[in-house]
This record gives C-alpha cells, sequence and structure tokens, in this order.
C-alpha cells in the first residue's frame, strides 16, 4: 500500500509493519504539550485542578474551560487540544442525559468514561465526522453508588481507574509530587492544598486565583462543584501562610 | 320527482382488528422488606379457555419480576424483549438493573410503541436498594406510577375495593400493622381465589413470586408440594 515506512504515520487508520498507528501515537504526543491537569480521588470526594495558560492580558481568564461538569455527579479535566476535550465533554452530557432519561438514575462513572472511549475510536474512516484522533487527555470524575471515582482516557480510546493522576506538560513532576504525598485518608483541605502546592511547582506562572482552576465531587452529596475565583484565593492564601521549610 | 334522502345501504367492512383480550388478572403487593407479584394461569379466548396453565409472570433479575394480563401473544414478545434488555443493560452498565430503573425502561419502551401499543397491562415488583418492597403499574402505551400495591387485568375492578380495604386501610378506624410476608401470601392467595369465583377470565392456577433480600421464590403449588394452587371450583 504504502511506498516506503514513512509514508504510515500520514494515515490514521493503517497500521505501519511495526504494529503501530502513528497518528494515535503522535495525538498522545500532543497532550504534552498541553497544560498540566491532575485529579486526586481520596474517601471525601474527588479534585480536579489545572493550569490555565494565560498567554494575553488581554484575554478574559473566565473564558478558558479545562474543567467541565458532564453531570451533576461528573466533571472532567482536559489537557491538550481543548477544542476535542468540548467536544468530548458535550457526547459525554449527551449519553448521561440519556441515560437519566431511559432509567430515571444517574449514569456510573466508568460508563460514562466508556462512553467517551467509544467515541475517542470513531476517526478516520468516510462515515466518522472526525478524521483525525481525539488529541487530549481527559480525567473524569465523578462520584457514584460505588463512591467516588477517577478514570483517566487518552486519545486511543484506552482508558484506567487511578487514584492520583496529572496529565499535560508537566505531568512527570506533577505525578511524582502527588505520588509522595498522597494518601486516600487525605481530608479535602489537605488535598486541596497538594493540588495548589503541585500546580505551583510546575507552572512556569506564578499561581494566581485566575490561572488555575478547581472542582470538587462530594462523596457525600455526589455534587459537582467548580471553585470560584474566590474559593481558589482562599486555598492560594493558605498555601503562602505554610512554611515553606518543605 | 324528489328521491328520499336515504343513505346508501352498504356492507359493513369488518375492520382489520390485531388485537385479543386472552384475560387473566395479576396483583402485586410491596411490602417493608418483601414484594409480591402474583397472576393466575387461564388463557381465555372470549367464552373459550384456551388454556389452563399458561404463566403471566416473568423473573426479570434477582429481586425482579413482571406480571403481564392482556393479549398472550403481545405478552410474549414483550418478556422475551424484557430479558434481552435487562441482559443487555448487564453488559454494558456492568451491573444488574434495578427495579426502579427497570420501571422507567419499561415505560419508555411502552411509549416507543405508542401508536401500534403492545396490549400489555403490566405490574412490577422488586425490591430497591435499601431492601423495601416496590411496586409499578402500567397502562399500555408506558403511564406508570409506583404504587404500596396494583393489580391489572380482567378482575383488577373486582380487586381493587379488596386491596384498598385490607392493605391502604383507609376508612378504617383500627388500623392493622403492614402484613408480613406470609399473612401477604395467605391474603394474595384468598383475593385471587375470591375474583376467579366472579371474573370467567380469571382462574385454573395461582402463581405467586415472593421477592426478599435473598432473592425470588415463585410459588407454584401448595405447601404440600403436590397440588398446584388451584383457584374456584374443581
Amino acid at each position: 500500500m504504502f511506498q516506503n515506512k514513512s509514508e504510515y504515520d500520514r494515515s490514521v487508520n493503517s497500521f505501519s509493519p511495526e504494529g503501530r498507528l502513528f497518528q494515535v501515537e503522535y495525538a498522545i504526543e500532543a497532550i504534552k504539550l498541553g497544560s498540566t491537569a491532575l485529579a486526586i480521588q481520596v474517601a471525601e470526594g474527588v479534585l480536579l485542578a489545572v493550569e490555565k495558560r494565560i498567554t494575553s492580558t488581554l484575554l478574559e481568564p473566565a473564558s478558558i474551560d479545562k474543567i467541565m461538569q458532564i453531570d451533576t455527579h461528573i466533571g472532567a479535566a482536559m489537557s491538550g487540544l481543548s477544542a476535542d476535550g468540548r467536544s468530548l465533554v458535550e457526547t459525554a452530557r449527551v449519553e448521561t442525559t440519556n441515560h437519566r432519561f431511559n432509567y430515571g438514575e444517574a449514569m456510573t462513572v466508568e460508563t460514562c468514561t466508556q462512553a467517551i472511549c467509544n467515541v475517542c475510536l470513531k476517526f478516520g474512516d468516510s462515515k466518522s465526522k472526525m478524521s483525525r484522533p481525539y488529541g487530549v487527555a481527559l480525567l473524569v470524575a465523578g462520584v457514584d453508588e460505588e463512591g467516588p471515582a477517577l478514570f483517566h482516557t487518552d486519545p486511543s480510546g484506552a482508558y484506567v481507574r487511578v487514584q492520583v493522576k496529572a496529565v499535560g506538560a508537566a505531568s512527570d513532576g506533577a505525578q511524582t509530587a502527588l505520588n509522595e504525598e498522597y494518601n486516600k485518608s487525605m481530608r479535602r483541605g489537605e488535598v486541596e492544598d497538594l493540588a495548589a502546592k503541585t500546580l505551583k511547582a510546575v507552572m512556569e506562572d506564578a499561581v494566581t486565583p485566575t490561572n488555575i482552576e478547581f472542582a470538587w465531587v462530594d462523596a457525600g452529596t455526589r455534587v459537582f462543584h467548580a471553585y470560584t475565583p474566590a474559593e481558589v484565593e482562599v486555598i492560594l492564601a493558605r498555601l503562602a501562610a505554610q512554611p515553606a521549610a518543605e | 320527482m324528489l328521491t328520499p334522502a336515504v343513505a346508501p345501504i352498504e356492507a359493513k367492512k369488518k375492520e382489520w382488528s390485531p388485537y385479543t383480550d386472552n384475560g387473566g388478572t395479576t396483583l402485586a403487593i410491596a411490602g417493608p422488606d418483601y414484594a409480591i407479584v402474583a397472576a393466575d394461569t387461564r388463557l381465555s379466548n372470549g367464552y373459550s379457555i384456551s388454556c389452563r396453565d399458561v404463566t403471566k409472570l416473568a423473573q426479570l433479575t434477582q429481586h425482579c419480576v413482571i406480571g403481564t394480563a392482556g393479549m398472550q401473544a403481545d405478552r410474549a414478545v414483550f418478556h422475551k424483549l424484557l430479558r434481552t434488555r435487562v441482559d443487555y443493560f448487564k453488559y454494558k452498565y456492568g451491573k444488574t438493573i434495578t427495579p426502579t430503573a427497570l420501571a422507567q425502561m419499561i415505560a419508555n419502551i411502552l411509549y416507543g410503541h405508542r401508536f401500534f401499543p403492545y396490549y400489555c397491562f403490566n405490574v412490577v415488583g422488586g425490591l430497591d436498594a435499601q431492601g423495601h418492597g416496590v411496586v409499578f403499574s402500567y397502562d399500555a402505551v408506558g403511564s406508570y406510577q409506583a404504587l404500596p400495591y396494583a393489580t391489572t387485568g380482567s378482575g383488577a375492578q373486582l380487586l381493587e375495593p379488596l386491596l384498598d380495604s385490607h392493605i391502604a386501610q383507609r376508612n378504617r378506624t383500627q388500623k392493622n400493622p403492614p402484613m408480613s410476608k406470609d399473612e401477604a401470601i395467605a391474603f394474595v392467595k384468598n383475593a385471587m381465589a375470591s375474583v376467579s369465583e366472579r371474573d370467567i377470565h380469571t382462574g385454573d392456577f395461582l402463581e405467586i413470586a415472593v421477592i426478599t433480600r435473598e432473592g425470588t421464590q415463585i410459588i407454584t403449588r401448595e405447601a404440600d408440594g403436590v397440588e398446584r394452587i388451584k383457584l374456584g371450583f374443581d
């Protein structure tokens, strides 16, 4: 089919002789260019935290949405091409809403993630609207009847359940920092502090209430809550007050 | 000469009629820690009895049973469809469908056939997440409601006031506590036997599905295990 090996990476739906799908691999690479997003799951709930790159002082920070609500009990943080992320979140919203219509109850976090990953695979053939893989990683966080749950999806359509996950440009450093300090019995305040501290450590710009975004899905109420800049400011003030001995 | 204004006489065309009512009565009761779904096994065609031993019940999950009165053919297809949907739910969502979710799904399926309905009058009984009995009652196009007790079919009009009196007890000054499982089973036997006395489409045998936390038991025989639960005279 292809004359030489370098042409395999032009196709989104042909395996190379080594058994690789280059475009999918490149899509996964695209995420490593994205802004950092992290998620932490504890018994009390799940926290999502993202960095927002404010590229210009004339940019309205509130117009950048890196954390989106999917249903009352599920939210997602994204890293990579945020337009692709919005599109996937939109399909997830349709799925969870349909589930409520069909069965009169909330969808589980895993099924919602599964629905997103089904869409991730629909690219390349003539019938699909998407001509290329979705260049975005999602951290899908929520609380269902089994308790808090956190999933990580990538452009290949694979998903894994995780306790703590960092994606994006500074994911390696952030993941190492999170792994060191995480334990699953942390309280909400401690989780907020850990997320803020980790973002502060890995971000190039200084953290402000407008260039980071937080959201929490509470295990008790099963409600997704996106933090206002004022609420983020409280966390940052707490962080600043801590001794910088560590 | 004027002709009298009389409509021309035409042979009345026999209209296409795809529905038959095969009779039968269903009954469901939601208890504090159990649910009961019961139905007779008679299959009627007008004044004829086509069969004396056809089940109107279908166990859909470990903790959920549907009872259906109306047309036998539609009931058979509807139960088959529900069984496949329950299986598919488990594959897709990785858990068994709850009676509450199933109740909504059944309503959607019935309403999906709004303009050529299944001739099915369903009651659904099961246990909710807390282990309390729940009962849902439907019309043929999917209008449904959660109720403490429900009855559908040819004997429903006879049974309903009896249930109002014995279960809801609204007209009583001295109220009895809710029936235990065994009291409810005995009550169902008596109530269905009474219906079979006056409704010609209800009779022959009784089947009682008893749903508890441990699972569902469908009682088809008397306590001695030999005799079927006979309704009315021999």
